[in-house]
């Protein structure tokens, strides 16, 4: 965790579209590898790095079907994925809240 | 301002950079991986008052009532055919790269709503097998039934996704579809095509006001 609370492997541009947009499917949906990349805008190349941060940590899985010209990947966000989203937002919400100056009556 | 370097991408995005990007990414993938609501249920409700409302006209001075004319029946069936390719077109377009339950749960919806039709054709059919009037085959059961078999569909489908407003389209469908019956073979259609066609309009309305676009 990061000295202000935000969960590091999430408070990245690129991460954080990715995981945002996951979050988007409904549980026990995954999102095909050219759909997600298309969403997010970066190359191949770098999807692939930041996947396999995310994965790492246990927030996503990534599955390959087939092969050849049938060749699938397919990503989805784990619970664990999730709840660390939901953690990061409620974090990034309090820090611009007590960031924000307030006005004294 | 809290700045916090990615080693990863090697930018830094401080705090309202972070909330704009989840934001216009959430924003992004809703509107891409949500299927319109409003133009499913617009469709519908044109369907309803184009289709029913031509088979209404094509019926209302029939004494006795013999059934919806040919003419009628087809603009019927183009409407239909029309709401199914911008069904599928909306829907594929959503659900592009997207498997797992949900595709299954909406495939098991669409094939219910398919199934329930052919049902009510096939008994359509024994009706008039058995001897039922016009009136009752082609009046009555052919108009109240499919908007009866809809609204069993879509509150049975509100179960699963908690859908409220899904079910208050089901219950009134319905209702519709029950009370219109009682109008008689000619303006049951009419009932079908106006109230139908608003309780499908209404629910388009509530699904943009929710921002289920």
């Amino acid at each position: 965790m990061s000295e202000n609370g935000l969960d590091p492997i999430i408070h990245a541009p690129a991460r954080l579209r990715i995981v945002v947009t996951l979050a988007a499917l409904h549980d026990g949906d995954t999102l095909s590898f050219t759909r997600l990349q298309d969403l997010i805008g970066l190359t191949p190349g770098n999807l692939i790095t930041h996947l396999r941060t995310l994965q790492d940590a246990g927030y996503v899985t990534t599955e390959k079907t087939g092969n050849g010209a049938t060749a699938r990947t397919s990503v989805a966000l784990t619970h664990s994925g999730r709840a660390a989203l939901e953690r990061y937002t409620t974090v990034l919400r309090e820090l611009l809240d007590s960031a924000t100056p307030k006005i004294s009556g | 301002m809290s700045n916090v370097n990615d080693m990863d991408d090697g930018t830094t995005m401080d705090l309202h950079s972070a909330a704009t990007i989840a934001n216009e990414t959430r924003e992004r993938a809703k509107r891409e991986l949500t299927i319109s609501g409003p133009v499913l249920f617009a469709s519908g409700g044109l369907v309803l008052l184009l289709g029913y409302g031509a088979i209404w006209l094509s019926v209302r001075d029939q004494r006795p009532y013999h059934g919806p004319t040919g003419a009628a029946i087809a603009v019927l069936i183009v409407l239909v055919m029309a709401a199914v390719i911008i069904t599928a077109s909306v829907v594929d377009r959503a659900a592009s790269g997207v498997a797992g339950q949900s595709v299954l749960r909406r495939r098991i919806g669409f094939s219910a709503i398919g199934i329930g039709y052919v049902g009510v054709l096939v008994l359509e059919a024994a009706l008039a097998h058995a001897g039922a009037s016009h009136a009752v085959a082609y009046g009555v059961f052919a108009a109240a039934a499919p908007i009866l078999v809809t609204g069993a569909i879509y509150i049975a489908n509100s179960a699963t996704s908690l859908d409220w407003p899904l079910f208050g389209l089901g219950t009134c469908l319905i209702a519709i579809a029950a009370a219109g019956a009682f109008a008689g073979p000619r303006t049951v259609w009419l009932v079908g095509a106006l109230a139908g066609g608003l309780a499908f309009w209404i629910k388009a309305a509530v699904e943009l006001w929710l921002g289920r676009t």
